[in-house]
């Protein structure tokens, strides 16, 4: 097992049927030609009742329900990169032979691996739209054979006992030579290569041996391999622009699918997506994502995405996407023997990143305060795999109500009698104060004219008991917050 | 002498029998460090359980249960998610140890606080979920839909994890348990030690763990 061949039957119009979803479960043919010349190229297997190479007009006589399309080449280009994805998490030697066929180097390849990912390849493209059939031999003209025949899946071993019942136009002989084979009675690949080589050169000439070595499956060529990508992006339009979300989820799927195929491929994950929308009105709305355990898992992503569509609102419709992955090495790990680890690792960082969407990657995290005594020194950080022991309690435990603060603060007017303050306005009402401590100063940074910083903080303790922290910045007067 | 343990597994019973204080996991209560409330609560909060804690005016010790339940589940190294409504939990105001097991999400109103509860109530990794919607308006949070909250009664109900429900008002229907804070700590007590302000809160408790019938299909 040498070479694989990807190839995906029909391609043109599987291309056409992964981009529209109201095409799926009807009958649907694909036409080429104009006017009265126009005849139907491929055709579903719900349109039994017609067959390639038919007139259009005729063809719908006989399958009235029948639908008609021209080919797609956007939708086509499109399906070739996510075939040959597919093809490079086989092997990052691949050759794009033509549309919807790829070959793949597997020499130095272990056997039993490879096929198990052969399959997976195939159950992955089913699920991006497309049905492909994967054959492995030899040589690439062996897997060819054997992808024409795949179901899905044929590993080639015994080349001779494979091609002998094969028909002899798999070797595609040209039309002389099959009329004089089928003189001589040969049918099969296998009654053609039980001739001597040197007699069908002598009846047939080169042709003919070009044609033997064919039917024997041993013919070689060199594989033009393609550069595997290393921007992992997808940009489209939609035509018309679309409004709901439905139709818009279901497009950024299939081109997600691919950017993942693409990534897994190049054995990277996602550290972190971008997708921006491209309204009508000619501006656009873009939006990072931040993936706090990078991954190419596709449904992950899809989760992140949608949360943050549920929520988006936008002025005009939305004429085309981009989706942008930047890609990580996978992470490694080794977890110790007492960590108390996450019982569901790959959910809690995906749910992470879906609240990150909703609420803003900078919004969800551990605190780490810093070493600062300004009030929100404050970052969010990635949380901890697990969950380490605790530290011993504090020679000098906390003391005292906890602040809930008020974000953004409420401006409050005081008035102050012997200087104390006596009464408070703010968010509309008036506090009589009944006991206030304070002005305790606090700054900081005094050195930086763009950072340094400076109050004074009253807590007040108002009529109902509540104790309000009050603080005097150089920009005036508010409640900053409510000890609770 | 016994034979050593051939799998990881058994390895582990093992070390969780000699080391018991290294193996404490969700029990399916969760502590809350507060007499009063564990009291109230059989214990504490109730993994699938929906209990609501209604401040019913500022001051009345809401952000000192809070901070009393980071300091337990920091002990037992339960992990703890906090929905933070109108973003009013101050950090720097927690020792910095009590704050490893937490993933803090600051929301910007009732419409974000409530769908990110969605996906954490459905996590499954968290042993307590707190929804912190105090300092919303009421009127936002009253229109809110009821289904918002079935949604999350069956989230929770299905998962492992228990939702604590921080609210000024009465808000949460079909709610297992409903807390009232209602005085704040006398003046004597501010300046006390948090655990001692802690067991010094009293609850009244409006609503004690009523079973909801799952409605059948």
């Amino acid at each position: 097992m040498n070479y694989a061949v990807v190839l995906a039957p029909d391609f043109a119009l599987q291309a056409v049927l992964r981009n529209d979803p109201a095409l799926f479960g009807k009958p649907v043919a694909l036409a080429e030609g104009e006017g009265r010349k126009a005849q139907l190229s491929q055709v579903s297997v719900e349109a039994f009742t017609v067959a390639p190479g038919l007139a259009v007009a005729l063809a719908m006589a006989r399958c009235p329900g029948l639908l008609i399309r021209p080919r797609d080449p956007t939708a086509e280009s499109e399906a070739n990169r996510v075939l040959l994805a597919a093809a490079f998490t086989l092997s990052p030697r691949v050759e794009a032979t033509s549309d919807g066929c790829c070959t793949v180097d597997l020499q130095g390849a272990e056997a039993g691996p490879t096929e198990e990912r052969m399959h997976e390849a195939v159950a992955e493209l089913a699920a991006s739209g497309l049905r492909v059939r994967i054959g492995a031999g030899a040589t690439p003209l062996l897997a060819t054979y054997a992808a024409h025949r795949g179901e899905p899946v044929l590993v080639v071993r015994a080349a001779t006992d494979f091609l002998a019942p094969l028909s002899i136009d798999a070797a595609q002989p040209t039309p002389t030579q099959a009329a004089v084979l089928h003189g001589w009675g040969i049918k099969t690949l296998g009654q053609f290569t039980a001739l001597p080589k040197a007699e069908i050169a002598r009846r047939l000439g080169t042709e003919g041996v070009a044609l033997w070595e064919r039917a024997t499956g041993e013919t070689m060529r060199v594989l033009r391999h393609v550069e595997p990508v290393k921007t992992f992006a997808a940009e489209w339009v939609y035509d018309p622009p679309v409004e709901s979300l439905e139709p818009l989820l279901f497009r950024l799927r299939r081109y997600a699918e691919r950017v993942a195929l693409e990534l897994r491929g190049a054995g990277y994950v996602a550290e972190q997506l971008t997708l921006t929308l491209f309204l009508e009105d000619e501006t656009d709305q873009g939006r990072d994502f931040r993936l706090p355990e990078p991954s190419a898992n596709l449904d992950g992503w899809m989760r992140i995405l949608q949360a943050h569509l549920d929520t988006v609102q936008t002025a005009a419709r939305v004429i085309g996407v981009r989706l942008t992955a930047k890609h990580a090495r996978p992470p490694l790990k080794q977890d110790g023997l007492f960590d108390i680890g996450l019982r569901d690792p790959a959910a809690f960082w995906e749910n992470l990143a879906r609240m990150g969407a909703i609420v803003g990657d900078h919004c969800v995290g551990t605190p780490t305060v810093l070493d600062s005594w300004q009030p929100d020194s404050v970052v969010l950080e990635k949380p901890a795999e697990s969950v380490p022991a605790p530290e011993p309690e504090p020679m000098h435990p906390p003391r005292g109500l906890t602040l809930r603060r008020f974000r953004p603060p409420w401006p409050a007017r005081l008035a102050f009698l012997e200087n104390r303050p006596v009464t408070v306005d703010a968010d509309h009402t008036r506090h009589e104060v009944l006991a206030a401590r304070g002005p305790f100063r606090s700054s900081g940074s005094w050195w930086d004219p763009t950072k340094n910083w400076m109050m004074d903080v009253w807590h007040i303790e108002v009529s109902s008991g509540a104790v309000y922290q009050v603080v005097q910045t150089p920009q005036g007067w508010c409640v900053e917050g409510v000890l609770d | 002498m016994p034979s050593p343990p051939t799998t990881i597994a058994a390895l582990r019973s093992l070390l969780a029998v000699r080391f018991p204080e290294r193996s404490r996991r969700s029990t399916g209560v969760v502590r809350t460090g507060i007499r009063s409330i564990d009291d109230a609560l059989e214990g504490g909060l109730h993994a699938g359980k929906i209990t609501e804690l209604v401040s019913t005016a500022p001051g009345t010790g809401g952000q000192t249960v809070l901070a009393q339940l980071l300091r337990v589940t920091r002990v037992a190294r339960q992990r703890v998610a906090l929905i933070d409504g109108a973003n009013g939990f101050v950090a720097e105001d927690i020792p910095a140890d009590a704050l490893k097991h937490l993933v803090w999400v600051r929301a910007h109103g009732a419409a974000e606080a409530l769908a990110a509860t969605d996906i954490a109530a459905r996590d499954g990794n968290y042993a307590v979920v707190i929804v912190d919607l105090r300092g919303l308006s009421e009127r936002t949070l009253l229109k809110s839909p009821a289904s918002t909250w079935h949604r999350l009664r069956h989230a929770i109900a299905s998962g492992t994890s228990a939702l604590l429900v921080q609210t000024t008002t009465p808000l949460v229907p079909a709610v297992s348990w409903r807390l009232l804070l209602q005085a704040p700590p006398s003046p004597g007590m501010r300046r006390s030690s948090r655990a001692a302000l802690a067991d010094a809160l009293t609850v009244e408790v409006t609503r004690g763990h009523v079973e909801i019938e799952e409605e059948s299909a």
